[in-house]
């Protein structure tokens, strides 16, 4: 389902020096696969979850999505490809302030032309176990409520791809473990996940680990261990 | 995203920030609010103006034509005018302009002694047709008004003004006394209306009325007329009215280009906008500062959205992230900066109109609202929305949401 073929970012820094994020990045991602990209800080990682998520652009190479070339889409299409067909999750939550649970998880619906599913909304809240905190405003729930928040914002428009930018980072061990079931079922279910994390015990949820350093893929490894919901510490 | 999400969206983005919103809307509220207010005091000044003149000069419907081309002054009276104006003028233009009702013809002069007994005076006199005192809205307090049958048969009756009654009859009921015109005695048949004080300060009241056609033959030997009187059908078209009677009055006169009018036709309508020219050129100033003020207000509505554009940066780059396109972005910052600025100015009409109504009412004027005002007000106010806003929002569109997410 993703194709990335020699891809490469170059960023300008305020004074004119490119900065080579990434170089010629080479990729396939199968329908239904978890995979995690690990590296350090300033590896690159980032920036290919971003690429990956069409909230960046490449600067080299194509990116095909679903066998679409979404790397020379316009701003419209590409905004079209985040609402219908990723879903993000990210390490601070990022949910509105002053907005309650339920308003979240409509907020993708707001960009489709349609009537908002509220009973949709809902039923994703129950899914991640917060029917009982719809209407309450995102300050009054706990950091892993509002991570399930996330999640259920992110299935809104029921699309087949989850990128989550270290799903886990902000959360106590409990938490993060019940978010990575979480992942783990969607994932089961066949939706195809793609993972930031330098956690090694959050990976091993994952089938398939990529590392990147220097903003290049150094190794790229089936897991041996499939991931099963409840793996053992 | 369509416009009721727009609006929905706006709406709770507004009413959960409160404090902010208030302070946004402040300017323009209070640049509305002035300018609401002084249009509906202007509009009852104005009224009020209108209304006064009304009473001085009768109906906006009657037009008045004076013998004499060019610029004359003051009333002509029989002794100075050229004898150009004839009664078959006036019944000419009854007969044949389509837009007129019905003509009235005066003969007017001073200076002539009027004596009852042992007192004298000496009133305006004015031989008029039977129609004037309907024409010119003249009514009379005791006794009876002019009639068709006295100006047929060149009676000699008189119809005193107030001043005029008190100053030879006193405290004696003058219906039926005798009162002699340069020497012709006249039988008093009613008494006018008081009319008050005229714009220069002088009496309206001191004047008499005879038919015209008595003071032609029996007392003038004129025949020719200081003024004939013209009671459109509609006022509306007092211009058209004005051409016809001018190609009428052409015509009977014989005048033939490049000779000019020998006679003058009054507008009181273009008279009236003159009485009311100053008050407007002022209000119009007035009106413009008040404006200036409100965009002023739009450049509050401006800074505190850039403050809260940058505040929101996250909430930018999560709606892009879940799908939200830089228009709409665009659409939302400036959905935001339009509502507030409308419901700025509503409650600023609001307030204007409350204040308006107050001081019409101290200034003991009957309140006026000037709806076309209002609904300047409106468009004003969405017109500094849009303007104002749309810096803000291109900044929020452009917002790289990589960077907005990055924690």
């Amino acid at each position: 389902m993703i194709k990335l073929s020699n891809i490469g970012r170059t960023y300008h820094r305020g004074d004119g020096t490119p900065v080579q994020a990434l170089r010629d990045v080479s990729l396939d991602i199968t329908q239904g696969e978890f995979v995690t990209i690990r590296g350090a800080s300033g590896s690159g990682k980032s920036t290919l979850l971003n690429i990956l998520g069409c909230l960046d652009t490449p600067t080299d190479g194509a990116y095909l999505l679903g066998g679409e070339d979404v790397s020379a889409y316009s701003d419209r299409q590409r905004s079209h490809v985040r609402n219908q067909r990723i879903g993000f999750v990210f390490q601070a939550f990022n949910l509105l302030p002053r907005t309650t649970a339920l308003e979240n998880v409509e907020i993708p619906a707001f960009y489709v032309n349609e009537a908002i599913d509220r009973n949709k909304a809902l039923s994703l809240l129950k899914r991640v176990g917060l029917s009982e905190r719809a209407r309450h405003f995102t300050s009054e729930l706990s950091g892993g409520e509002q991570q399930r928040v996330a999640i259920a914002r992110a299935l809104m428009n029921d699309p087949p791809l989850l990128l989550a930018d270290e799903p886990t980072g902000n959360l106590d061990s409990d938490a993060g473990r019940s978010i990575m079931e979480l992942l783990s079922e969607l994932n089961s279910e066949g939706r195809t996940i793609v993972m930031v994390t330098h956690d090694a015990q959050v990976a091993s949820y994952a089938q398939r680990e990529l590392v990147i350093q220097d903003g290049a893929i150094v190794s790229d490894q089936q897991q041996s261990k499939p991931a099963t919901a409840g793996s053992p510490d | 995203m369509n416009w009721y999400r727009t609006i929905t969206l706006a709406w709770r983005t507004l009413s959960r920030n409160r404090l902010r919103s208030f302070f946004m809307m402040l300017g323009v509220t209070i640049g509305i609010a002035s300018l609401t207010a002084i249009t509906s005091v202007g509009e009852a000044t104005k009224r009020d103006t209108i209304a006064g003149f009304k009473r001085m000069i009768g109906t906006f419907d009657v037009i008045n034509i004076q013998p004499g081309g060019g610029a004359t002054r003051g009333m002509p009276s029989l002794a100075t005018v050229e004898p150009v104006l004839k009664f078959g003028d006036a019944q000419a233009i009854a007969d044949e302009a389509t837009t007129v009702q019905r003509t009235a013809g005066v003969q007017f002069a001073f200076d002539i002694d009027v004596k009852h007994r042992d007192k004298t005076g000496s009133p305006a006199i004015f031989g008029v047709s039977a129609d004037w005192m309907q024409i010119r809205g003249f009514n009379v307090s005791l006794g009876n008004i002019l009639t068709e049958e006295d100006v047929r048969s060149l009676a000699r009756v008189v119809i005193i003004g107030a001043d005029v009654q008190a100053a030879l009859f006193g405290d004696e009921d003058p219906i039926g006394k005798t009162l002699r015109i340069a020497e012709i005695p006249f039988q008093v048949t009613g008494v006018l209306e008081s009319r008050g004080v005229g714009p220069g300060g002088s009496s309206m009241d001191d004047l008499l009325l005879i038919p015209v056609t008595t003071a032609s033959r029996r007392l003038f030997n004129r025949d020719y007329l200081t003024s004939i009187a013209v009671q459109l059908k509609n006022p509306e078209l007092a211009d058209e009215a004005i051409q016809e009677i001018t190609a009428i009055l052409r015509d009977r006169h014989g005048i033939v280009p490049p000779a000019e009018d020998d006679f003058k036709i009054s507008n009181p309508r273009a008279a009236m906008a003159q009485v009311t020219q100053v008050d407007t050129t002022l209000s119009k100033l007035l009106v413009g500062v008040v404006i200036i003020a409100t965009l002023i207000g739009g450049t509050v509505i401006m800074s505190l959205m850039l403050i809260a554009v940058s505040e929101r940066q996250r909430e930018i780059g999560v709606r892009r992230a879940v799908g939200a396109s830089r228009r709409d972005v665009m659409i939302q910052f400036l959905g935001e900066a339009v509502m507030i600025s409308v419901f700025g100015g509503l409650i600023g009409i609001a307030l204007g109109i409350i204040t308006g109504v107050m001081v019409a009412i101290q200034q003991q004027l009957a309140p006026a609202i000037l709806w076309p005002a209002v609904a300047g007000s409106v468009l004003l106010s969405v017109g500094v929305g849009l303007v104002f806003g749309l810096q803000p929002a291109w900044r929020a569109a452009n917002i790289d949401p990589v960077e907005a997410l990055r924690s």
